[in-house]
């Protein structure tokens, strides 16, 4: 198991994590969640023991991995945000490079390669420069990269920064089948909410350094258990129909968003049949309605008070 | 296998050194002759205060006063000195047929000459004092120093003014030479013989052409090349976080460190032989050499590799500690363009004040271009063995520095 016990670090004094504590259990999915500079790639350095904790600890199935950082070397494998590659060598050639640092050699080093190659989908376009991979297959090599060595531990930075879809999917699907078959633990940092909905068993959802909620999706999702999100499509907002809606009881946020309202309100507020009262009353045809359960975005948005990719 | 997929860098490392010593070949061809050998027009006055005709009877007396012979002996003595004339000899010399092409003497009062020399117009001016006829006559006979020496004057060291110094150097001590000569064999048969001119003088047992200059010194000047291209290199890793890659791989960071050495030993070994025989094959640049020689240019060459790689030892670890790459990438260089311009990279190394000309012996690529001109011309061991300890000296510094620099976690900044 990986734990870290009130993790910090500083940069010229600013605190950019704060007191972190987290644990990583075997086997387990884990997302790191949080906006831009909250402080998920600072925790992956120090976690992938790249840079050193101001305070606090990293321990390694009860070593001190900060003080013995080859503990947790040799069974993680790190997929970086940046492109960690040689961009003037072909796929298998960086992968050929990268296998020999962590000493492989011959056939073992031949057999990882191609294992690392299918996995991410580029068997193909092995012997194609890295320079002319689109972006996708850059990120897909990253991940074969870090895979060569079958880590226990894979730790992915934001692995689908700016790629195409299809190439996402295949990067999910790749890290979903590693966890599940393979029993890879994973840390997957990320600000895109349903990436981490769809791969990770637990999430810790850090802003600004520090972790201001964990748990699993159900147990985040319970933070607005008590609400409802609901949107109406009318045939005409004005200004008076949106004060009256926001005098309801029991609505606690509204936001317009041309023909369509999105209001969160209490639950058991009785709210759509004082809708329909007022758009009768104005004359307003009501078209459409649907009631929404509160995603992790929600939750997000409920705690820091703003949207994750602001 | 980086260097050699960014064909950009290749081709720059390997092809510009040729072209720039074909182009600098033919652009400075007309300074030299035809022959590539140094060809030079050399201004120098000669102020003649000593009076020939009286000089015999300085002698004489000379010889009874100071030297207390007996009247016999002196005019033995006086006879066998008429037949040799010092200011005859100096005249012969610098009007002979090796010197005359490239020394042209004026018969000049000083005030005159002074003024010239001053003026730039003349090279040199080479005073032939009261009495020095008969005092070094005297001197020659009496086993003595002469007190009377010829003097030269130069208003400020160029590589002409030298050139003409070391002449007249020359024909001084081939005079004494002769003249001790004529002691030991007591004065029988005597045959004063003069120096052969030019910088033959010297010595060399074969001539250093200036294709020669420019082929070693690109060779080092893009020696220099590879290693702020090692550098740059490294740049690219860290920032693209490969070298953090290379980490965390578990591999201890001073392989990463060694890596970058061994790697610019290869290249610089490889770059500068590719530019050597290239240039032989293209412009002969090193005819007729045993297979000896070519041994020693290897040898001579892994050292520069050694040293160079030292440098990049420095480089990286400073790579490593400092936050801003291109900043880095800056100072490299500037440290290139300095070694490259005091080594004679850049401008002939003989086309440079005298103390520049010092401080760049003591670059490594000063050193090596040095110690190949000494090895081309005399293929003598015992002239390259004080630079060769240099050079390793430098190869032990630099790794030091680069080994003390290196962050202990291997941490890039």
């Amino acid at each position: 198991m990986l734990e870290t016990i009130n993790l910090s670090k500083s940069f010229k004094g600013k605190k950019v994590v704060q007191d972190l504590n987290f644990y990583l259990n075997d086997g387990e999915s884990v997302g790191l969640l949080g906006p831009n500079g909250a402080g998920k790639s600072t925790t992956i350095s120090m976690i992938s023991t790249l840079i050193k904790p101001t305070s606090g600890k990293i321990i390694l199935n009860g070593v001190d991995a900060v003080h013995k950082p080859g503990e947790i070397r040799s069974v993680s494998g790190v997929v970086p945000q940046e492109l960690a590659l040689y961009q003037e060598l072909s796929a298998y050639e960086n992968l050929k490079f990268f296998g020999s640092i962590y000493k492989l050699k011959g056939t073992e080093l031949e057999k990882a390669i191609q294992q690392a190659l299918e996995f991410v989908g580029l068997e193909d376009r092995k012997k194609d420069l890295v320079k002319i991979y689109s972006g996708g297959m850059k990120r897909r090599l990253n991940i074969a990269a870090a895979l060569l060595h079958r880590p226990k531990i894979l730790i992915l930075d934001e692995p689908t920064v700016g790629i195409d879809p299809q190439s996402r999917n295949h990067i999910l699907e790749a890290v979903r089948a590693l966890n599940q078959q393979e029993g890879t633990t994973i840390l997957y940092t990320s600000h895109y909410m349903e990436e981490v909905e769809q791969l990770c068993d637990r999430l810790y959802i850090m802003d600004h350094g520090k972790v201001i909620a964990a748990g699993t999706k159900e147990e985040l999702l319970s933070i607005l258990s008590t609400e409802d999100k609901i949107k109406v499509e009318l045939s005409r907002i004005d200004e008076d129909i949106v004060q009256q809606v926001e005098t309801i009881e029991g609505v606690r946020k509204i936001e317009v968003a041309e023909l369509q309202l999105r209001i969160i309100a209490a639950k058991g507020s009785n709210l759509i049949s004082k809708l329909v009262h007022l758009t009768e009353q104005h004359h307003i045809q009501l078209i459409n309605f649907h009631t929404e359960s509160p995603s992790l975005e929600d939750v997000f948005l409920h705690l820091t008070g703003r949207k994750l990719r602001d | 296998m980086i260097f050699w997929r960014d064909w950009k860098e290749l081709l720059a490392v390997l092809l510009l050194p040729i072209i720039l010593v074909v182009v600098l070949n033919f652009a400075f061809a007309g300074l030299f002759g035809d022959d590539d050998k140094v060809s030079m027009d050399l201004q120098l006055a000669i102020v003649n205060q000593d009076d020939e005709t009286e000089a015999m009877e300085q002698l004489n007396e000379k010889l009874v006063n100071e030297a207390a012979l007996g009247e016999q002996e002196v005019t033995a003595i006086v006879e066998t000195a008429g037949d040799i004339q010092p200011i005859q000899l100096l005249s012969d010399y610098l009007e002979s047929d090796e010197l005359k092409d490239w020394v042209t003497v004026h018969s000049l009062e000083e005030k005159e000459a002074a003024e010239k020399v001053k003026a730039g117009d003349l090279d040199g001016m080479l005073i032939i004092p009261q009495g020095y006829t008969a005092d070094s006559l005297y001197a020659s006979f009496a086993g003595k120093s002469p007190t009377n020496s010829l003097i030269y004057k130069m208003e400020e060291e160029t590589i002409d003014s030298s050139a003409l110094q070391q002449l007249i150097q020359g024909f001084i001590n081939q005079l004494n030479y002769q003249f001790a000569i004529q002691e030991i064999t007591d004065g029988a048969d005597i045959d004063v013989k003069l120096p052969e001119g030019g910088f033959e003088d010297l010595g060399t047992e074969h001539d250093f052409t200036i294709t020669q200059y420019f082929t070693i010194s690109m060779g080092a000047l893009f020696a220099l090349f590879v290693v702020t291209t090692v550098a740059t290199k490294t740049g690219v890793e860290i920032r693209s976080q490969v070298f953090n890659r290379i980490l965390l791989t578990n591999s201890h960071p001073m392989r990463f460190l060694i890596g970058k050495m061994v790697s610019t030993i290869i290249l610089v070994i490889l770059q500068i032989i590719f530019v050597l025989i290239v240039s032989h094959f293209i412009l002969g640049v090193f005819p007729d050499r045993s297979l000896a020689f070519w041994v020693g240019i290897l040898v001579m060459i892994v050292l520069l590799a050694l040293v160079m790689s030292g440098l990049a030892a420095i480089f990286t670890a400073i790579l490593l500690r400092m936050r801003n790459i291109d900043a880095a990438n800056g100072i490299f260089m500037l440290v290139l363009l300095l070694l490259g311009t005091l080594g004679g990279g850049f401008v002939p190394i003989y086309m440079m004040p005298g103390w520049l000309q010092e401080i760049g012996a003591w670059t490594p690529n000063g050193l090596f271009l040095s110690m190949l001109t000494d090895w081309v011309q005399f293929e003598n061991l015992s002239f390259i063995v004080q630079p060769s300890i240099l050079l390793i000296g430098t190869f032990l510094l630099f790794t030091f520095i680069g080994l003390a620099l290196f962050p202990k976690r291997g941490k890039a900044q």
